[in-house]
């Protein structure tokens, strides 16, 4: 085939007509997923404490609320300031675990077990790729990775890689539904754009980055 | 042959993930605007001006606002012929560079009385926080742009926790018809997505380049830590269109974008090093690829420079010169953007003094440059090609 021939590739692998949410949904998006940290935050804190699903259903609700107050007096503007909107991943995997906490008998005490192998892969992914992002910022790199996730492909891409654990674990029923966090976040990318129109932004965050390096430390020191 | 089930599992599995990743791909795909042309850059003044007879023909401050002790970074924009106002100047102003009380003064240069306005302020960072929908720290370094609809954009740093370092560009829209300097009012359009370590920390502060498409490329910097400088792109209707690294030199910044022709640009920049020279990059495909030039032969102290390509061969430069010191500006011209010839010396004071942050635009016939004196008011002048007219008044 001619080299001609691949220029349908060309606008695919282009990075130069990026699709970025409107203000209004980033305003809104930005509360919306505050919240939702917040209030996984507040229902982990009161765990630690007490297993009282009340006291943990009463202060997730009241975090949730309270980002919703406009101005300086809530959480979401000063969270906003220092970190920008947290990845649609992050939010996901805030989804999940407050569904376990909040709705399950019982929560599992799962920092004493081995990660599951899909997952601990996934969690992996996320640590190198946040290290080549690192190092991208900071124009280290011979490529502009950052840049790249505003292309089309870098959604296609992104979902094939994060699929493969789940492509070669065939079916590691521990893998849980954490498995379906990374592919359901680029989703939900490609239809809302959300939170800056860079795919990068919606699969990791500094924050997740710093937790996958926990996770996978805590994966090593139970194993070790 | 027959397969294993486990084997045929993962055939399936794959067959699944691929076509989802090809969904993905075509909704992703649909959604998009066909890619941009190759950027072409327009001359900002195609009567070919000789810039080696400019001639002084006015001088002075711009009002600054009442209580203001603090003026830095200003930015002009040519507006319309058919506008009372020759231009719109914009600068960061009130009580301490960074401080919180500072917001985005203008002030517009009246084509009748050839006077300069009282300024008023225009972005404020409690409401642009409020309409954000999170808080913004601090306000700096404001870059103009005139839209493919007449509408003005504003490009502002705008801190987070931790200074400038730690700053994102803001851009702000007109929101209602008209430019005369009470009607002027701007709302948020987005905090440029650019990096991914909580998007901090990039920022803006020489002009655009405009494209024959109605667009522009907008320099910009990073510096956290390191430096470097980028180039954004944005359609004729200030949409943000990309980002490509002008150079991986870890120690330039603020870069300033000067048309060589419609493809070929150069960028000249700051030298974060002390006894820097001013740092060189071009490019010949209209920004799609940059590479690095030697420095220039002109000392740089730290101090930002501002350029522009006149017209083929006709480039002017004006740059703090002396190593070490902020005191002397001078304006430089060039031909070729390599070898650069002093044309006047705009501002000279005791080594104390600050004469810095230079802006430069083509309108009226004239070359207009405002900078920053002291870091506490802007100051101006006026040149026209040929012998100095009466008429103009500071």
């Amino acid at each position: 085939m001619s080299a001609t021939g691949w220029g349908w590739v060309t606008p695919l692998l282009s990075s130069d007509s990026p699709l970025l949410p409107t203000a209004w949904v980033m305003q809104w998006a930005l509360r919306l997923s505050w919240s939702v940290v917040l209030a996984w935050l507040g229902a982990r804190v009161v765990g630690y404490w007490s297993q009282r699903k009340p006291l943990q259903w009463g202060l997730a609700l009241g975090l949730a609320c309270w980002s919703w107050i406009p101005g300086p007096y809530a959480p979401v503007h000063w969270l906003g300031l220092a970190f920008q909107a947290p990845s649609l991943v992050t939010v996901l995997l805030c989804v999940v675990n407050l569904r376990e906490r909040l709705f399950s008998a019982r929560i599992s005490n799962r920092s004493a077990e081995p990660t599951p192998r899909v997952p601990l892969a996934l969690a992996a992914l996320g640590v190198l790729a946040g290290w080549a992002l690192l190092l991208d910022t900071f124009a280290w790199l011979p490529v502009e990775l950052y840049q790249w996730g505003f292309s089309p492909a870098a959604s296609a891409l992104v979902l094939l890689v994060v699929l493969v654990p789940w492509v070669i674990g065939r079916g590691e029923r521990s893998a849980g539904i954490t498995v379906w966090v990374a592919p359901l976040a680029i989703l939900l990318f490609v239809v809302l754009r959300l939170p800056t129109g860079n795919l990068w932004d919606a699969v990791l965050d500094p924050w997740l980055w710093i937790a996958l390096h926990v996770v996978a430390v805590r994966h090593c020191s139970v194993r070790g | 042959m027959s397969l294993t089930p486990s084997l045929r599992s993962v055939y399936t599995r794959l067959f699944f993930a691929v076509l989802a990743g090809g969904s993905v791909l075509a909704l992703d795909s649909l959604q998009r605007l066909p890619t941009p042309e190759v950027a072409a850059a327009v001359w900002m003044n195609p009567a070919m001006p000789d810039v080696r007879t400019l001639q002084e023909t006015a001088r002075g401050g711009i009002p600054m606002p009442a209580g203001a002790a603090a003026a830095h970074a200003s930015s002009m924009l040519v507006m319309p012929e058919e506008n009372p106002a020759a231009l719109t100047i914009f600068w960061f102003s009130g009580e301490r560079e960074s401080g919180p009380l500072v917001q985005i003064a203008a002030s517009q240069f009246d084509r009748a009385t050839q006077q300069w306005s009282l300024p008023r302020f225009v972005v404020n960072r409690h409401e642009m926080g409020k309409q954000l929908g999170y808080g913004v720290r601090r306000l700096g370094n404001p870059v103009a742009w005139t839209d493919g609809k007449g509408q003005i954009h504003l490009f502002v740093v705008a801190t987070g926790w931790g200074g400038w370092a730690a700053a994102r560009i803001l851009h702000v829209r007109q929101t209602r018809t008209g430019n005369g300097l009470q009607q002027l009012a701007f709302e948020p359009v987005q905090v440029l997505p650019l990096s991914w370590l909580w998007n901090t920390s990039f920022l803006v502060r020489n002009a655009p380049l405009p494209l024959a498409d109605g667009g522009m490329v907008l320099p910009v910097h990073f510096e956290l830590g390191i430096k470097y400088p980028v180039a954004l792109r944005f359609d004729r209707e200030g949409t943000f269109k990309g980002m490509v690294r002008i150079s991986q030199r870890p120690y330039l910044l603020q870069p300033a974008l000067i048309m060589q022709s419609p493809h070929e640009w150069l960028a000249v920049m700051r030298d974060g090093r002390p006894n820097g020279k001013i740092g060189a990059a071009s490019t010949i495909d209209g920004g799609q690829h940059w590479r690095d030039l030697p420095d220039l032969a002109l000392d740089n102290p730290d101090a930002a420079v501002a350029a522009v390509g006149m017209a083929p061969g006709q480039m002017l430069l004006a740059h703090n010169s002396s190593p070490g010191s902020r005191a002397r500006l001078d304006l430089s011209q060039s031909s070729d953007g390599r070898h650069w010839t002093r044309v006047k010396t705009l501002e000279h004071g005791a080594s104390e003094d600050e004469f810095s942050y230079p802006a430069m635009v083509w309108a009226d016939s004239s070359l207009w440059i405002s900078y920053t004196v002291d870091r506490q008011r802007i100051a101006w002048q006026r040149f026209a090609v040929g012998p100095a007219h009466p008429g103009a008044k500071p």
